[in-house]
């Protein structure tokens, strides 16, 4: 089955928008980035409700847009579902004839059945006659879905379809949608600036800054560890350290940096440098450690394989759902995240004295571009 | 446990809502219901009541009335729903100016209306020659009725119509589109019945201001029987010789004004209002 893909060019009003996408069959591909990144915008451009520029946009291998051809077919010949954040279900008409509203007169499935089977499919029997605001928020969601499948997309463009919900209703949303594409094999767009919903989600992801793609790749991989410092600050990387490569080790791949008061072990990745001659160079370098990699112990650890082992004193205890974060000064602040029965079977409280414990392979390495992150950090 | 309400409680605070709105609703609601009680008690009181309203001249009055005022209601529609939608969905500065012309004929006075009809079509107007050319005379005639109902009411339909279509958010429309409807026909199928229920009111309104209309009309259309002699000026021509004529027509006029009101209160109930 062929490809959607495209790319789009675009600068108005002050904002410029550059941006390249792809997406196979039954795959979901993140938008992830701060609002006012440009995901929205990306999102309509490819409906055609807005125009950019320059561009080309394939669905289905079918092109919609193409600036250098002169190609324009409108938002109503698309064939993309959208989903906007409210969903938007259309408050003059019952569930059933928000499902039926775009189904396609003319199909190979009859638009009684097709819209049967989609109530049937979504689990609304029952609800048909409903008006669309007595719904749950969930059944909602379902609805909307229904709604969009049942004209025939080629392509679903989801724009942060959890964002005005809280955060039980969202999980349990989110497990709906995983389930509900697991049984559909159109291929997907999902904006979201919530990493949760990105990793839960997505295939592969775009991270998206002030209308640029500055990231791309798997979710787990450019959100959980990114590479750059740009996206880790981005999602929250809880302990971002600027340090210096103070020796290498190629035959174990790892590299001791050091810091003003911190030491670490770190993978060596893509510090080892292609140079025998460049081997002692005392490099600058971002390490990341995810707080949720980090343990905590009240004696020193001894005979364990983790390669660091810092000494510190609790400086603060916040709760962090789904359990707290526990900030540790071994020099610098180092963040840790721990359940509540663990916080509590420790005893842990402020002014402990505590040993914080990762593995090397914990710590991953964070590129910063010097020019525009140099406007980040100050 | 949750606190009782104030008014839940026995000891109730009293409210700014208690303390001056209760008054000044009975005050206002005696103001404009008892002139009209009035009006139906001296009414019913006389004898030649129904004669009179059977009368030819209030026959042909109302006749007048109707007929005229159906045909700028249509004008009204055709050329206000896309001026509306228009003003509603594009805010280019041109537009934004132009809205707050809109209102002008709300605000100014009919006569002064009716003068400046006369200045552009009357027989010394600006378009009166020429069009007297064309063997076309506009004034004291059933079109020119027409052209002061349309003159005033219009504004009425045109600001509750855009207000309706900017109450349909543009979600709505996109996804309709993405659902394979073309523009046109959501607008038929998903912001028309969206924005109907403010639409219907401004209809209403303008309709009601239509068959009220009476100072243009007597400028520029003036008051002969049966070309333009509307209800309204029908009322004021019978003052001058009946009381009792004058009395009924005022009493049918009340009537046909109370049946619209009513039915656009029923046409507008909407479950979903309020939902978008």
């Amino acid at each position: 089955m062929a490809m959607s893909r495209g790319w789009l060019q675009s600068r108005r009003g002050g904002f410029s928008l550059e941006v390249d996408w792809q997406v196979a069959q039954g795959e979901v591909l993140v938008l992830f980035g701060p609002s006012g990144a440009g995901k929205t915008t990306t999102l309509r451009a490819i409906a055609g409700l807005v125009r950019p520029e320059h561009g080309r946009v394939e669905i289905g291998g079918r092109t919609v847009y193409d600036s250098a051809d002169g190609v324009w077919v409108p938002a109503h010949q698309r064939r993309v579902g959208y989903l906007t954040q409210r969903y938007h279900l259309f408050p003059h008409l019952t569930v059933a004839r928000n499902i039926a509203y775009g189904a396609p007169k003319k199909s190979a499935i009859p638009r009684d059945e097709r819209v049967g089977r989609l109530i049937e499919l979504f689990r609304l029997d029952g609800l048909e006659q409903r008006r669309v605001w007595q719904l749950s928020g969930g059944e909602q969601q379902r609805v909307a879905f229904a709604r969009a499948l049942a004209s025939e997309p080629e392509l679903l463009l989801l724009d942060e379809p959890f964002a005005s919900l809280d955060a039980e209703l969202r999980r349990a949303l989110r497990e709906e949608l995983r389930s509900m594409l697991a049984t559909s094999p159109v291929p997907v767009l999902l904006v979201t600036h919530d990493k949760e919903e990105a990793l839960a989600l997505g295939h592969s992801a775009l991270v998206f800054d002030r209308g640029r793609v500055i990231e791309r790749g798997e979710p787990f991989q450019v959100l959980g560890q990114p590479g750059r410092g740009q996206v880790a600050r981005m999602v929250g990387v809880e302990n971002l350290f600027r340090l210096e490569i103070d020796s290498r080790n190629p035959a174990d791949g790892t590299m001791i940096c050091v810091g003003t008061s911190i030491r670490l072990e770190a993978p060596l990745g893509d510090a080892m440098p292609y140079e025998d001659s460049s081997m002692e160079r005392r490099d600058p370098i971002t390490i990341g450690i995810r707080s949720s990699d980090i343990i905590l112990s009240k004696q020193e650890p001894v005979g364990i394989s983790a390669r660091n082992r810092l000494r510190g004193v609790v400086t603060d205890l916040q709760p962090h759902p789904p359990g707290f974060e526990v900030t540790v000064d071994c020099g610098v602040p180092l963040r840790a995240q721990v359940t509540g029965a663990a916080l509590s079977e420790m005893g842990i409280e402020v002014g402990q004295d505590l040993w914080v414990v990762f593995k090397a392979s914990s710590c991953f390495l964070v590129q910063e571009d010097a020019p525009a992150d140099a406007r980040d950090t100050t | 446990m949750t606190w009782p309400r104030a008014k839940d409680s026995g000891r109730s605070l009293p409210s700014i809502g208690n303390v001056f709105g209760t008054p000044a609703t009975v005050l206002y609601l005696l103001f404009i219901g008892f002139p009209v009680l009035a009006l139906l008690i001296r009414a019913a009181g006389q004898d030649g009541f129904l004669s009179s309203l059977s009368s030819d001249v209030a026959l042909t009055a109302l006749k007048l009335s109707l007929g005229t005022s159906i045909i700028s209601m249509g004008f009204v529609l055709l050329i206000g729903t896309p001026f509306a939608y228009l003003l509603a969905k594009n805010t280019s500065i041109f537009l934004r100016a132009l809205d707050s012309l809109v209102e002008l004929p709300i605000v100014l006075p009919p006569v002064v209306a009716g003068v400046a009809m006369l200045m552009a079509f009357g027989r010394n107007g600006i378009l009166g020659p020429p069009l007297a050319e064309l063997g076309i005379s506009l004034p004291f005639t059933s079109i020119a009725v027409i052209f002061a109902q349309v003159f005033v009411a219009a504004p009425f339909y045109i600001r509750s119509a855009k207000v309706g279509f900017q109450s349909v958010a543009t979600e709505y429309e996109d996804i309709s589109q993405t659902l394979g409807v073309s523009p046109w026909r959501t607008f038929w199928q998903l912001t028309l019945p969206l924005a109907s229920p403010s639409i219907l009111t401004g209809f209403a309104l303008a309709w009601a201001r239509a068959l009220s209309e009476f100072g243009a009309t007597i400028m520029f259309a003036g008051n002969f029987m049966g070309k333009t002699q509307t209800m309204p000026l029908a009322i004021m021509t019978a003052m001058e010789t009946s009381l009792d004529a004058a009395l009924a027509l005022s009493v049918l006029l009340l009537c046909v004004s109370i049946v619209l009101l009513a039915g656009v209160g029923l046409l507008t109930r909407r479950h979903w209002k309020d939902r978008m």
